[in-house]
């Protein structure tokens, strides 16, 4: 009901210049008469405008940062020290590679059998141990970091966020950036604000998104001296999964068919990268998980 | 140097493990050559919708044996895996629904929410777990030192251009002139 109140105040204010004075005088008796409204009113309105401007690089990590500490309470890191650090080395040097190789790039292996992978802004990257164990070699996995490293490089999940259901919430998290205490802003931003921007990952990026983060990905993992087709065998890979296989529905649901992507790397890339296809694949330090 | 190779070829066999039987589908019209190289003899002609045993990948080729019992390499691209072969779409069509918002052009897809988007909705953030992840993060000058010691070098690749908007053939809303952004 008060949501109700609130977009119906929300509408009278947007077309207020067209209308006669004499219906806004109506509309600020009536806020008059009720303050909390006002508050409501004026409050969704700055979040508008917050939500709307663009997201500074503090800002981003520390949104990034909130979002993977609720990754990260979905699914805990999976307790192996010597994996964690192996992602980071491969992760850290694909992003080495790329346009923003001073972002504070982070890597981490979940633990849920389910297959997926998920960039946050600011350059934190989580990955399933469910993906990681379809993985045949180093290639595959950088192949697998690059699109992610793509997806916060392009600033896709910000730009769905402000897009998307998530607009309200991330409008809450910076208006709050004003007032958060030096330090550890990501703890500040509350944890509702935190679940409304988590929606991204249930819902997904635009397939352009997607398609441009294979792609970009692809050249990315090629600068870095691996085989920038490896990422065609994990599409591969994923394709012969059964999409009916509970382990693959979110990912399915929130990315183009594996089919697609393919068709789209077919169409933009196709030979355009063979040069590097001598790059590597099979390394000794490659870390295998049972 | 004989040790050696027994034990990469054991490895691979361990690596190839459950891919063994994997199979896939031709999407065109492919040589099938004697090595994984463009001037490398052609063993024979293979048509489109082939069905193919997969063997191995190396580089931008994959070893393939035909129904027919002839082995060669063709490139990965040309072959498509799953029951959906050359179809494209994958299983997707039976377990979401594509929706399509006009004003934006952002294409949703919708679906079986499993468990792990239930997960994701219901999580409350964990900050401990977030601190132990930061103690895993390495400099990149330590990442690159640690590729070069495992052989990676450098290499000076230009992105490959995309179009956005120029989402086409298969897909669901392709079809849909509000998803094509100028
Ligand atoms: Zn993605």
């Amino acid at each position: 009901m008060k949501q109700n109140l609130i977009s119906l105040a929300l509408a009278t204010l947007l077309v207020a210049p067209l209308t006669h004075a004499l219906d806004l005088g109506k509309l600020v008796d009536e806020l008059n008469k009720n303050p909390d409204l006002v508050n409501a009113v004026s409050g969704a309105v700055q979040n508008t405008i917050d939500a709307n401007r663009t997201i500074g690089p503090k800002e981003e990590a520390a949104i990034g940062d909130g979002l993977a500490a609720n990754l990260l309470g979905a699914a805990p890191l999976v307790n192996d020290a010597a994996l964690q650090r192996y992602v980071n080395q491969v992760g850290a040097w694909v992003a080495s590679r790329s346009e923003a190789p001073n972002l504070s790039w982070r890597f981490g292996v979940i633990d849920s059998p389910n297959v997926n992978g998920f960039a946050t802004p600011g350059g934190t990257i989580l990955i399933t141990r469910g993906l990681y164990q379809k993985l045949n070699d180093e290639a595959e996995l950088a192949g697998v970091l690059a699109h992610e490293i793509s997806h916060v490089l392009l600033h896709h999940h910000i730009r769905a966020i402000q897009a998307g259901k998530g607009r309200e919430a991330m409008g809450n998290a910076l208006q709050g950036f004003a007032s958060y205490k030096q330090g550890d802003t990501a703890r500040q931003i509350g944890a509702n604000a935190l679940s409304g921007m988590s929606e991204v990952f249930v819902r997904g990026l635009d397939k352009d998104d997607e398609y441009e983060a294979d792609i970009r990905g692809m050249a990315l993992a090629a600068r870095a001296g691996y085989n920038p087709y490896a990422l065609v065998s994990v599409l591969q890979a994923l394709s012969a999964i059964n999409p009916a296989d509970g382990t693959v529905q979110l990912m399915f649901s929130t990315h183009p068919a594996p089919n697609d992507r393919l068709n789209k790397i077919d169409q933009v890339v196709g030979d355009k990268l063979e040069r590097y296809a001598t790059g590597a694949e099979e390394t000794q330090r490659f870390y295998r998980l049972k | 140097m004989k040790q050696h190779w027994i034990s990469l070829a054991l490895a691979g066999l361990i690596a190839a493990g459950a891919s063994w039987a994997d199979s896939g589908t031709l999407i065109r019209a492919t040589p099938l050559k004697q090595k994984p190289l463009l001037d490398a003899a052609t063993v024979s002609e293979l048509p489109a919708n082939s069905r193919l045993n997969i063997v191995a990948r190396k580089g931008a080729w994959m070893q393939v044996k035909t129904a027919s019992g002839q082995s060669g390499w063709v490139k990965l691209l040309n072959v498509r895996t799953g029951s959906a072969g050359s179809g494209g779409g994958g299983g997707l069509g039976t377990l979401g629904k594509v929706i399509t918002t006009g004003s934006s052009g952002t294409t949703v897809t919708t679906g079986v929410k499993g468990l792990s988007a239930e997960q994701i909705e219901n999580a409350k953030p964990n900050f401990a777990e977030l601190d132990k992840l930061k103690q895993y993060q390495v400099s990149s000058g330590s990442a690159t030192s640690s590729a070069r010691q495992a052989g990676l070098g450098a290499q000076s690749v230009p992105y490959v251009a995309y179009t956005r908007g120029s989402a086409s053939g298969s897909n669901t809303d392709a079809t849909s002139p509000m998803n094509r952004r100028p």
